[in-house]
């Protein structure tokens, strides 16, 4: 007997269904779409124990007649597409016709469809088998009941997760459309509780700053810079990054033609456009909203629709001009003037590198002009073009000056005899083992390195690196240990965050408690934050948090080990964000501290991320340079 | 430009320029101070933008003009040198300032009057009006509790709010609150503003008798004192609603002599964490113990006599918190207010000489 044999229709039905429908998630953003693509101004959608047991989906669109009623649960049934051409031009979300007949091949289903209000239909399908068609009061629309998900799939049902994180991702999913559609009202209730309710708003900027707003609060609707861009004729690229306070979290937002997309090439261009805009890692909001005429993107490359190609390769690097200009404007923070002066006082002179320095010169205007005898610019300018500089042409021009004394036979040594003698190179800069040695501050150069007298030579530190290490070293302490003090919090502070973000943190409330956080939900997407740990300052703090309600990575699995890790790999990022910049003046009391701290951490001599914090100049190798061996 | 002046005088001036100038700045112009002589007297003048300040000694003046001079320098310059009288004279093709005094003799280079930033001016009408040294006290007794660090949540700044007859300033950092209240005869209108750190740090340096006028304007703020006037700008944030954040139903209280229990703190803190200073407050009948431990270096232990009758109470601070109390407070004796572990300790002077003060400090829980 041939062991080759062909599939019966419904368990083919309940493979396809395996691809589009993975979880509650998906059946609310097929349903949501469905809607959307009916032209809906209002979609309401219902979820109990996070979608598992039920799922209604309601809208105020078309409807059906009572043949496509029947029909819409067909494969490849479809109203949106009729050829391969139309494939070239979709213009609706929906274009497969899979979706609702995966969805009732794997759960207990029923329509409710009106084209006419009160002229309705109710078709009851359970795993993929119609069971009632009958007429049925209905206002004009489209309902769509979907329970017991995957009942006849068990394999599939084990994997779903507790309630409250398949109920977070239902509310990404329409956090998403929500964003994508300002003129469309959505509402989310999950067993009986309003958690998402927006208002219809224009779909204009400011109404897209509203929808914003709605879902993630007024602070955060309030620090955005709005794009614009230079676009071709049925092109639009609209939205917002945010400004530096925004800089928390992962909330980038892109869209094409209204469909959330995860492009990496789009999301690559933001990334390199931060870094070269803000000189940072700190990628800020954002909200991008691009329309291109429909035949120019192509939008079947990726099952989940998620990809994008575009066909005019141009179209890339005007999205980046916008971001460019909108993240030049964002980047503007220096102190506004008390009134206006007559030279633009934001201008810093700013030092890329040790070494080159940025001209603090803006042509825009002529305004501005180079101070004569101001500051010694031109000095550093000189002294500093090269590394080697200092040591050869510096030892060159100034070599009559410092020639001995006739007295002085030999030339004296910098290192003094009564030093132990070095040795080379692996020098513990504290005597960890052993006693303490002597250090000498001798202060700070341009405001990036502090510079130490020892007794073997000339040290350098990086003093953001060597901050870095120190704040990377307490807070991974902070964390390891079981319980750490706990501040409490004059007033509690108030996250404004979107409710599926609020969500994932009350999920690790418990978790974070020993960790020294009191947290409490709010309704509305907001958390409020009682009490932080000790030696955590409340800006970092909430940072911490935001990275937490954003993390893509799945915390369900082992939430001790998750804990964990996220908080090590958040103490490096944090660590580094909170450090004191290059180019910032210290005094001498703060670089004493700064150094006792470095000499005794685990770990004085790499940032987290591997960078070295000192590095030395023997004493041997100075003479060298100075002509003195 | 061409003046003589008292080199004392001009001295004066200069040193409390330092402070509004010292100011990390790369703008150059705004390490210099403005001179411009005017009618009978020298004008001077200082901003780092946020914050400025701007004075006048009389002078002797031969031709008005004005000039902008490197203040660290000029400072020097004058103090350094000996006799009564400075002679200062423009040359305005170069931009360069002779300075005469005693048998010394500069030529300083400086940058032209009109680069200095144009100052806000405020009018003269609403003012508040109240003794300097009283004001100054008022805010060397909140100061500490100002954030330092301008965040979302973070006003860095004080609240300044006047009622009838009182004048209260206001500070906290979220971890802490510090309140001063004082009786001032004729004020009338309630207002409140935020004041930003640094303007209130200026106003510590400031040595005067004379009365602090106080001008809000739509977006600064005015304190003249005598010929000194300090304006900054209007700090922008909504401040707690502080009268809500302090306990009242804190029932257990101890009087603890200011002295001895600031001694105590400062010794056991010797042994506090590293990462998080603590220490802890073990309430007893009659007596106060003070507890610290470091996981690392061991613990620390003081038993003080106090004034306590009640429950046995166990509460964890940070001993900075305490310290700059009792180092603000000026009476012998002060009395905290606690409830639980979890609850605020609030921290009163006894028979002080203010209306009102009072420390809200937010208990660290182990
Ligand atoms: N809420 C609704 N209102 C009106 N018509 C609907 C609604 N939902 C589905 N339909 C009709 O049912 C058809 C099938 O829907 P289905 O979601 O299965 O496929 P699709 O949307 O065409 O494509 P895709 O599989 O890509 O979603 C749609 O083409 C549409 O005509
Ligand atoms: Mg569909």
């Amino acid at each position: 007997m041939s062991r080759i044999h062909i599939l019966d229709d419904r368990l083919v039905s309940q493979i396809a269904a395996g691809e589009v429908v993975e979880r509650p998630s998906s059946v609310v953003k097929e349903l949501v779409e469905n809607a959307l693509d009916a032209g809906a101004r209002e979609i309401r959608v219902e979820l109990v124990a996070g979608g598992k047991r039920r799922i209604v989906v309601a809208d105020d669109g078309c409807g059906m007649d009572a043949d496509d009623a029947l029909l819409a649960f067909d494969r490849h049934a479809t109203s949106k597409i009729d050829s391969i051409d139309d494939l070239e031009r979709v213009a609706t979300l929906g274009f497969r016709g899979e979706a609702l007949s995966s969805i009732a091949a794997v759960a207990r289903v029923e329509l409710r469809t009106a084209e006419t209000a009160g002229e309705g239909q109710r078709v009851r399908i359970e795993g993929g088998r119609v069971v009632t068609v009958e007429p049925v009061a209905h206002p004009q629309g489209t309902r769509l009941e979907v329970a017991s998900l995957f009942f006849n799939v068990p394999a599939r049902r084990k994997f779903l997760k507790r309630p409250q994180t398949e109920l977070r991702h239902a509310l990404a999913v329409i956090q998403g459309y929500a964003l994508a559609q300002p003129e469309v009202r959505f509402s989310l209730r999950h067993d009986g509780r309003m958690l998402l309710e927006t208002l219809p708003v224009s779909a204009d900027q400011e109404g897209l700053r509203a929808r914003i707003g709605q879902i993630f609060g007024a602070v955060l609707a309030r620090n955005l810079i709005p794009l614009e861009a230079a676009v071709r004729p049925g092109e639009r690229v609209a939205g917002f990054v945010g400004n530096r306070q925004t800089g928390r979290g992962r909330r980038l937002f892109v869209y094409v033609n209204r469909r959330l997309v995860r492009d990496r090439a789009l999301l690559a261009i933001f990334y390199r456009t931060v870094r070269e805009t803000w000189k940072s890692d700190a990628f800020p909001a954002l909200f991008l909203f691009l329309e291109v005429p429909p035949e120019e993107v192509d939008v079947n490359v990726h099952p989940q629709k998620a990809e994008v190609r575009f066909r005019d390769p141009g179209f890339a690097g005007r999205v980046g001009d916008a971001l460019r200009a909108a993240l030049e404007q964002a980047r503007g923070e220096e102190p506004a003037p008390l009134a206006t002066p007559v030279a633009p006082p934001s201008m810093p002179a700013a030092w890329e590198g040790l070494g080159e320095r940025k001209q603090p010169l803006r042509d825009d205007g002529g305004t501005w002009r180079p101070l004569p005898g101001g500051e010694v610019s031109e000095v550093r300018e000189g002294a500093v073009a090269g590394g080697d500089e200092l040591a050869d042409g510096g030892a060159r021009s100034y070599g009559r000056a410092v020639e001995p004394g006739p007295a002085a036979g030999v030339a004296p040594r910098i290192a003094q005899p009564n030093f132990t003698p070095p040795a080379p190179r692996t020098v513990p800069l504290s005597g960890r083992s052993g006693p303490p040695r002597a250090f000498r501050l001798l202060g700070q150069y341009k405001g990036s390195l502090i510079l130490l007298e020892g007794p073997d030579g000339l040290y350098l530190i990086d003093q953001h690196v060597a901050h870095e290490r120190l704040l990377y070293e307490r807070l991974r302490r902070a964390f390891a240990d079981e319980s750490t003090p706990s501040q409490s919090l004059i007033e509690p502070q108030i996250l404004e965050l979107g409710p599926a973000e609020a969500l994932r943190l009350s999920e690790l409330a418990p978790a974070l408690e020993p960790c020294g956080f009191a947290l409490r939900p709010l309704s509305g997407g907001a958390v409020a934050l009682a009490a932080l740990p000790a030696d955590l300052a409340l800006d970092a703090a909430e940072r911490l948090l935001q990275r937490l309600a954003t993390a893509e990575e799945a915390i369900e699995n082992d939430p001790g080990a998750l804990r964990r890790q996220l908080l090590d790999d958040f103490a490096a990022s944090q660590s580094c964000r909170a450090a004191v910049k290059m180019h910032h003046p210290l005094t001498m009391d703060e670089m004493q501290a700064l150094i006792s701290e470095l000499f005794r951490a685990e770990q004085p001599y790499a940032c987290p991320h591997g960078r070295p914090v000192v590095l030395q100049m023997t004493d041997v190798e100075l003479e060298r340079r100075f002509g003195r061996r | 430009m061409d003046i003589r002046l008292n080199r004392v005088e001009l001295l004066r001036e200069l040193v409390p320029m330092q402070g509004i100038v010292e100011r990390r700045s790369t703008i150059p112009v705004l390490s210099h101070l403005l001179l411009r002589a005017i009618d009978d007297r020298l004008e001077v003048a200082a901003t780092d933008l946020e914050v400025s300040l701007t004075s006048s000694c009389e002078a002797e003046v031969e031709e008005e003009g004005a000039i902008a001079l490197q203040a660290k320098k000029l400072l020097e310059i004058v103090r350094a040198c000996e006799g009564d009288d400075v002679a200062l004279s423009l040359d305005s093709e170069t931009q360069t300032v002779s300075l005469a005094a005693g048998k010394s003799r500069f030529k300083i280079r400086g940058l032209p009057a009109d680069d200095f930033p144009t100052l806000p001016s405020l009018e003269a009408d609403g003012a508040v009006e109240v003794a300097f040294p009283t004001f100054k006290k008022m805010v060397g007794k909140v100061f500490f509790a100002v954030s330092s660090e301008e965040s979302r949540f973070q006003l860095a700044g004080a609240l300044l709010e006047q009622r009838e007859g009182a004048l209260t300033l206001v500070a906290t950092d979220g971890h802490r609150l510090a309140l001063v209240e004082s009786e001032v005869e004729g004020l009338e209108a309630a207002d409140s503003v935020l004041v930003p750190r640094k303007a209130l740090q200026e106003l510590l340096r400031l040595e005067d008798e004379a009365d602090l006028h106080f001008r809000r304007g739509e977006h600064h703020l005015s304190f003249t004192v005598g010929r000194r006037q300090l304006i900054c700008r209007v700090l922008e944030g909504t401040f707690p609603d502080y009268e809500r954040v302090i306990a009242r139903d804190n029932d257990k209280h101890v009087v603890l002599p200011r002295q001895s229990f600031a001694a105590a703190i400062q010794r056991v803190s010797l042994l506090t964490g590293d990462r998080a200073r603590s220490i802890r407050l073990n309430l007893r009948d009659g007596e106060l113990e003070l507890t610290a431990a470091n996981p690392d270096l061991g613990e620390a232990r003081e038993d003080l006599p106090c004034e306590y009758q009640g429950e046995e109470l166990s509460v964890g601070l940070n001993p900075d918190y305490l310290k700059d109390f009792l180092g603000a407070v000026e009476t012998d004796t002060v009395r905290l207010e606690l409830k639980d572990e979890d609850s605020q300790c609030v921290a009163y002077p006894v028979d002080g000489d203010d209306r009102r003060y009072l420390c809200v400090i937010m208990p660290i829980r182990i």
